[in-house]
């Protein structure tokens, strides 16, 4: 039989739903030559569970659990995301002291969820320390959560007007010791996560997404910032009380994976700032406004969004002007940036292609809805 | 401010061209078409003069009982310009061209509307379902769709080679 | 197979195994299975979250000889369920189940595992994971704390050292 050296065949690989990377159930069907990738077919819905039909049966506040579990790392931004475009809807004014509740909560819930992301790419390089160190930090975090509404991970912190519960006494000296903390935590990930010689090799000048490209596929939040685009949602079109407080958008221009990742620890810094600010200027007040017991928007339908962990949130309600939504449209963050992984990831090798796909921060429950 | 205005007198001019319909809601401007003009619309939003509307935020599907209807996002990331278009179809045969061409981002975008309405975007590279597994028979987010029993959902389907 | 019937099955093989004269070694290797559990990593929603977390610093799973997570399964000997299993996943689950050597075991971690959960009646769920895999241990939550699921764990090496002491509790037979 003829059988030359240099006669090569190209293998198909199933990255299979159920993989060490830590993302969740994504399956990827991967063409190579060699070590080379050619093509990448991404297949998703295995968690599919079906939100948008189930929110036709529930009444407004019914569904405020299920936004909950989109994107489970950062739940109290889904809940305000939700919260804001009933109220939006009705006309609901929210007291003041509330609204800074609902800026502390969610810029500490951006942090836990970059901690997070940190940590798994950590993992994915098999960095254990790394993502020992990250969840020791976020226990932290969620402690706080539990000491104000009860739950670590799915917070249901967010209700139609207001915030669910006033925090205790033991919460903001626990907050404050937390933020006097934080600048030696980032020491630490500085040192052991980006100095490291590794991670460096492993992610510069890997999988470059040019600026045109991102802006012509729909890509938010830090994985477009990353590439140059200076556009985020809490200043372009800010919702809440954002407009009150001082702080910068960060934006890297090395469109590589490296820059996707530390951008978002100049987002942990950017985020302190605010959280100190909130703290500093909080006032008195109720924490609830009047609304109905019986919530009935009029109707008429109305898109909202905000700047979650990973891109923008948004969410389109179209009210009949009955107790239950006629249609609740999500848009996933996630969903749309992974787009991005077939066209950035050719031509590289199949280990860069874990560190690609752990850099855009997929949370497949946000992808499948 | 000006940029509304603009927008506005642009929008209006651009609904004379198309037979569209103008409204308004809290604050958004809406701009109804007929599928076949879906096209003209989209390309000419994105190169309004001085209010361009080129960065597409969302695309779904919208089930309203005796129409379907495809709703655009769309705003900008230099301007504070947000216009909605909805392109309304026939509910016995949805039809619709894809706008892949225009943006690239709204391919998985327009695969999730065919998987959960049945809507056929004519040119779409790659359109097949995808949350849903290959096999399953209807449309879910159509009002007419019954779930079905419990008994019959926890039969553990079998599995296609492949998977 | 019927999934109800493969549970009795196995449920009357473990009595089975009591009846035996090796008691002394038996009772050796089943304390030995149970103080080091190697589990398969089938983190599928916001409870692998919580899983994750028991592994880490605070709450450490590796006190008790179980931070091996295996990510093959023909190396792992418990399968902790945790998270939504829908109806796409399904035969997924049932292949990695069967992909397992024997002894082995599984968990139900969270509500969406155990009975379906907040999304049982939409179209693309099953109600829980036992209709795929016969489950020895339920844990409810949602999530369910570390603490909790650290709990279940205990339960299973309960049941691996003492299974006739278990079927008396169950069946009072």
């Amino acid at each position: 039989m003829n059988m030359n050296i240099n006669d090569t065949e190209e293998l198909i690989l199933n990255m299979g739903p159920q993989h060490p990377s830590m993302h969740g159930l994504f399956r990827m069907v991967v063409h190579l030559q060699g070590e080379t990738v050619t093509k990448i077919e991404p297949k998703i819905g295995y968690l599919h569970r079906g939100m948008e039909k189930l929110a036709e049966s529930r009444t407004y506040a019914q569904f405020i659990p299920y936004t909950d579990r989109l994107d489970y790392l950062a739940s109290p931004h889904n809940n305000w995301a939700y919260v804001q475009t009933v109220e939006k809807l009705m006309g609901v004014v929210v007291p003041e002291r509330a609204e800074y509740l609902r800026v502390i909560f969610g810029e500490l819930s951006r942090i836990a969820s970059h901690i997070v992301m940190i940590a798994s790419t950590a993992l994915d390089m098999a960095g254990w320390s790394a993502w020992s160190y990250g969840f020791r930090d976020r226990e932290r975090i969620l402690d706080l959560y539990e000491m104000t509404a009860g739950s670590r991970l799915t917070v249901n912190i967010m209700r139609i007007g207001g915030i669910s519960a006033e925090p205790p006494e033991e919460f903001w000296p626990a907050l404050k010791a937390f933020l006097d903390d934080t600048p030696e935590m980032l020491e630490e990930y500085y040192g052991i996560f980006f100095g490291n010689e590794i991670t460096q090799g492993r992610l510069k000048n890997v999988g470059i997404l040019s600026k045109e490209l991102a802006e012509n596929l729909s890509i938010t939040g830090p994985v477009l910032r990353a590439s140059g685009v200076n556009y985020d949602v809490r200043k372009a079109e800010p919702y809440s009380i954002y407009d009150r407080f001082d702080f910068n958008v960060p934006v890297r221009t090395g469109c590589d994976s490296y820059d996707r990742t530390i951008i978002r620890m100049d987002e942990i810094v950017e985020s302190i700032k605010i959280i100190k600010q909130a703290v500093h200027d909080i006032p008195e007040g109720p924490i609830m406004a009047k609304v109905p017991k019986v919530i009935k928007p009029p109707a008429g339908e109305v898109y909202h969004r905000v700047e979650n962990p990973k891109g923008e949130l948004g969410f389109y309600i179209v009210s009949d002007g009955t107790t239950k939504p006629a249609r609740v449209r999500i848009r996933p963050a996630t969903f749309i940036n992974l787009q991005m992984l077939p066209i950035v990831a050719l031509g590289w090798k199949i280990q860069d292609v874990v560190a690609i796909f752990a850099t855009l921060d997929a949370v497949l429950g946000e992808v499948d809805k | 401010m000006e940029n509304k205005e603009l927008l506005k007198q642009q929008v209006t001019e651009l609904a004379s061209r198309v037979n569209g319909e103008l409204e308004e809601s809290f604050g958004v401007l809406i701009l109804k078409v007929n599928a076949p003009y879906i096209i003209e619309t989209l390309t000419a939003a994105k190169k309004f003069a001085d209010v361009p509307c080129d960065f597409l935020h969302d695309l779904c599907g919208l089930d309203l009982g005796d129409h379907f209807e495809v709703v655009y996002q769309l705003s900008s990331l230099r301007g504070q310009q947000t216009l909605r278009v909805k392109a309304m179809l026939n509910r016995e045969d949805p039809v619709v061209d894809s706008v892949t061409r225009l943006w690239q981002g709204a391919n998985y975008l327009e695969r999730e509307a065919y998987d959960m309405f049945g809507i056929i975007f004519k040119g779409h590279p790659n359109l097949k379902r995808i949350y849903l597994w290959d096999d399953f028979e209807g449309y879910p987010l159509r009002k007419d769709y019954v779930t079905e029993p419990i008994e019959v959902r926890n039969i553990t389907r079998t599995r296609i080679e492949g998977e | 197979m019927d999934v109800t019937l493969e549970k009795r099955l196995r449920d009357d093989e473990s009595l089975l195994e009591k009846n035996f004269v090796v008691t002394n070694l038996d009772s050796l290797l089943n304390w030995a299975r149970g103080h080091s559990f190697w589990p398969v990593t089938l983190g599928l929603a916001c409870c692998a979250i919580e899983m994750m977390a028991t592994g880490g610093p605070r709450y450490d799973i590796s006190r008790f000889g179980w931070e091996v997570f295996r990510a093959s399964p023909r190396q792992a000997d418990v399968m902790i369920v945790a998270g939504t299993c829908t109806r796409k996943m399904a035969p997924l689950l049932r292949r990695i189940y069967d992909q397992m050597p024997e002894p082995k075991w599984v968990i139900a971690m969270g509500s969406c595992a155990n009975a379906g959960g907040p999304f049982v009646d939409s179209y693309s769920m099953m109600a829980g994971v036992d209709k795929v895999v016969p489950v020895d241990v339920y844990i409810p939550g949602c999530p369910p704390r570390p603490e909790s699921l650290l709990y279940g764990l205990l339960q299973l090496q309960y049941k691996v050292s003492n299974p006739a002491k278990v079927r008396l509790m169950r069946h009072g037979k």
